[in-house]
């Protein structure tokens, strides 16, 4: 028994293992926000004060006009300006974003106040989880709409993160119709972050842009190819040497050769290869996982539960949809079953029956109790008799044999 | 949990106290004065422009400075976070079967979806899961692959009009249950499904008259405790429905008709746990549910639910068992089974588990648990080691049997 009641206990700390990205996405957000803020404010920085400077340096020969001196002014007045309409805009970015933080923080805080896993409060909590994770997996498939109403209908929205989602499926479609302005756009706004990338997206986007130049097979747009690989290609020479020696291979084939690696460079499945790459990058940056959450939580749940009965051929007698006593076991219902077909089942040391198990003579076992009030229930069996809730065979009580189940 | 709640209240704090826009704005004041100044008198220019440069650059740095506090605060709360999450990696995706299966889960979303009662969201669902496919489709029309895609249309259409026409009957009866008290349409439901129960051995057709009389009883629509009127529909409602009932049902119904008799003093009663028992509308909701998603062969609850709870609750354990497997680099071989126990609460185990006492293996398909004349079951593979092909000894008690008397047991 004691082993039955310690698997009821909750552990917070380690159950929090799939809700990370819950907390450090809008950290790393937070994270972007504030670098540019930085980055404007240095920027206006580095302009401002050199050209007040200036202005107070021009102005000291007392004869020259002020208009040169107000006009300095105004164009530093309306740059600042400018900095403050962008600061506020920023700031307010920034608080919604720790308010959604602060949201998800107490989402996560009333899970440390359930003390198990029977609890009726777990309940409602693991619900609430499984539809952040199925909207999770809708928007990395694609599903933004259904996303959006799954998160309005159920009052989620602060705890998933539709926008993040939905941008980053706009720019991988576009890099799947052959498009790479935008993703190139975004690297440029991620470009310190990127440095730190296992993945090198800016360079492959850029060689594709060389790659396209190339196909057309044009003699000016070869001279632009040539600028764009000095000018992009070029500084990364030192780890991808390879790549850039076969884009000046590239230079001596058509479109249409037969010769690797050139062939699959023009090929257009590199489209969906980049967008691929352009989602690991992303994923990997906002530290999101690279598939779907409920992936991870199903697989582990499948085995967990699954049981060698749950894909055998013969009916199991202490779960179907047969009898009123059983309830059916998750894995055998039609929805999860093809699922967990090639999944492993779990492992179990000890036997685990119901109480006082007999046997019947077609071999059937049941729980001695279990079956005599199912027996009564039914209704349409003579006193004195029992009947297999699985088969439907009618026996004498007398023939219930004890079954010994270590 | 706490530390990281106590370093975002910090930062938010901050982020709510920065002096970044207040500096920015005394910025703008400071030289739109310079301005006016100069405007006003233009032989003071150098000077004005001399004296600005210093409040201008010093403003510029408390800009700064709000921006390294509320940087530090963005720091702790990294690190909080770190900490938080610390040696809790997500899983690696070594064994990853489902990605594969993409249809498979979106079709047990849906389900759920269905289940759940968000028809909209299942609505919208299924039509972008088309729309998809149908795009896909036409990328791959020219090529050879179109009628593997038909294929794959076909398992994906399971959830079904019909699938969702059920579940909409389903949610409609339980409305008009919760929210009305009206149980006709179960019951109606239930007549119509009469064979299937009976065979399951489900009271639902009964509990749910049993219901309707008590509410009679009470007055029906206006709920006034039992008065005469109510006895007497209740009355009537018996001697309509009850007859066919008699045969199972003798004893229950003579307990409500006897406790007519009681009617004036209810409460103290034997029958006041038939008669007012808070929870008999939800539990009979419960039991309806059961009862209908049994009929279409699909557990009570939602299966998706229930892995992905499941899953929370094993993967700590998955977890630690692929931090040991790494760290003393083995590897698992036996690839259909997992290498651990995973604890998980009682109300998870849904199928009888027989583990052979003998070898502590699990029983499967090819090695069935067999029971020897004695009453004792071991696992076929473990009797066959044991006898020899002659008689032997039972492992647990004197008795000897043949291997022939041995026979095949169903958990």
């Amino acid at each position: 028994m004691a082993a039955e009641l310690t698997s009821t206990r909750l552990n917070a700390e380690n159950h929090l293992l799939l809700d990370q990205p819950l907390l450090r996405l809008p950290h790393e957000l937070a994270r972007r926000n504030f670098k540019s803020v930085q980055r404007l404010v240095e920027r206006e920085k580095e302009h401002v004060l050199p050209s007040l400077k200036e202005a107070a340096n021009i102005s000291l020969p007392n004869d020259q006009t002020p208009e040169q001196a107000l006009a300095a002014l105004d164009v530093m007045i309306s740059r600042m300006q400018g900095l403050k309409r962008k600061m506020e805009n920023l700031h307010q970015e920034e608080k919604r974003i720790q308010e959604q933080s602060r949201k998800r923080i107490l989402h996560l805080e009333k899970l440390h106040q359930i003390p198990s896993l029977a609890d009726v409060k777990y309940d409602q909590w693991s619900r609430v989880r499984l539809d952040r994770l199925i909207v999770d997996h809708m928007l990395r498939s694609g599903f933004t709409e259904s996303a959006q109403q799954l998160a309005q209908e159920n009052g989620i929205e602060d705890l998933v993160d539709l926008n993040v989602f939905v941008q980053c499926q706009r720019i991988a479609e576009s890099l799947r119709c052959g498009e790479t302005k935008d993703a190139l756009q975004w690297c440029g706004e991620n470009k310190a972050a990127l440095k730190k990338s296992q993945y090198n997206l800016e360079f492959e986007l850029r060689l594709q842009q060389y790659i396209e130049m190339v196909r057309t097979r044009n003699k000016e747009k070869y001279a632009d190819a040539m600028v764009h690989a000095k000018r992009y290609l070029a500084p990364y020479i030192e780890t991808q040497s390879i790549d850039i020696h076969r884009a000046a291979g590239l230079l001596a084939f058509p479109p249409d050769t037969k010769a690797e690696p050139y062939k699959s460079m023009y090929a257009l499945e590199r489209w969906a290869y980049l967008s691929a790459l352009f989602i690991s990058t992303h994923h990997e940056l906002l530290s999101l996982s690279s598939r779907p959450l409920l992936h991870i939580a199903l697989s582990a749940g499948l085995s967990a539960l699954k049981t060698p009965s749950c894909h055998s051929a013969y009916t199991s007698s202490s779960s179907n949809s047969l009898s009123t006593t059983t309830s059916v076991c998750p894995i055998c219902s039609t929805e999860l079953n093809e699922l967990a077909r090639n999944m492993p089942y779990a492992h179990h040391t000890k036997s685990y029956v119901e109480n006082d198990p007999i046997v019947l003579p077609n071999g059937r076992i049941y729980g001695q109790r279990r079956l005599l009030e199912m027996s009564k229930k039914v209704g349409c069996v003579e006193a004195g008799k029992v009947k297999d809730p699985t088969t439907g065979e009618v026996f004498e009580e007398g023939e219930m044999k004890k079954v010994y189940i270590m | 949990m706490e530390l990281v709640q106590k370093e975002h209240d910090r930062l938010s704090k901050k982020i709510k106290a920065a002096q970044g826009l207040k500096s920015v704005q005394s910025t703008i004041d400071l030289l739109q004065s310079a301005r006016d100044a100069i405007a006003a008198d233009p032989s003071q220019a150098s000077i004005t422009l001399a004296k600005l440069q210093n409040p201008v650059k010093s403003s510029f740095d408390s800009i700064n400075d709000s921006l390294k506090e509320t940087h530090s605060g963005l720091n702790k709360y990294s690190k909080s976070l770190d900490k938080l999450f610390k040696d809790r990696p997500l899983p690696s995706t070594e064994h990853d079967v489902l990605s594969s299966q993409e249809h498979l889960i979106n079709r047990a979303i849906a389900m759920h979806l269905l289940r759940e009662g968000q028809f909209t969201v299942a609505a919208t669902f299924l039509s972008e899961m088309a729309e998809k496919k149908a795009m896909k489709k036409q990328q791959e029309g020219t090529s050879s692959a179109t009628e593997n895609a038909a294929s794959l249309l076909d398992i994906d259409e399971v959830p079904s009009g019909e699938v969702r026409k059920q579940f909409a009957t389903m949610y409609f009866i339980l409305h008009e249950m919760k929210e009305s008290n009206n149980l006709l349409p179960a019951i109606e439901w239930s007549r119509e499904n009469k064979e299937a129960l009976e065979a399951r051995g489900s009271n639902l057709e009964f509990e749910l008259c049993r219901l309707q009389f008590v509410w009679l009883f009470h007055g029906g629509h206006n709920q006034q405790g039992p008065t005469a009127g109510g006895r007497q529909a209740a009355l009537e409602y018996a001697r309509h429905e009850f007859h066919s009932f008699l045969p199972r049902y003798l004893r229950e119904v003579q307990q409500l008709l006897g406790a007519m008799a009681f009617c004036p003093n209810l409460q103290d009663s034997p029958y006041k746990n038939i008669f007012n028992n808070p929870s008999a509308w939800s539990d009979v909701a419960h039991a309806f549910t059961r009862e209908f998603c049994s009929l279409l062969g699909l557990s009570a609850d939602s299966p998706l639910y229930v892995a992905a709870t499941a899953g929370a609750i094993a993967l700590p354990t998955l977890l630690k068992l692929q931090t040991i497997m790494k760290a003393k680099r083995t590897e698992w071989t036996t690839e259909n089974e997992l290498p651990v126990e995973i604890p998980l609460p009682p109300s998870y185990l849904f199928h009888s588990i027989f583990v052979c006492p003998v070898s502590k293996e699990q029983s499967t398909d090819d090695n069935p648990p067999m029971m020897m004349p004695c009453g004792h079951v071991i696992a076929e593979e473990s009797l066959k080691r044991l006898c020899k092909g002659s008689r032997f000894k039972c492992p647990y008690c004197p008795s000897e049997s043949h291997p022939r008397e041995a026979r095949k047991v169903f958990l």
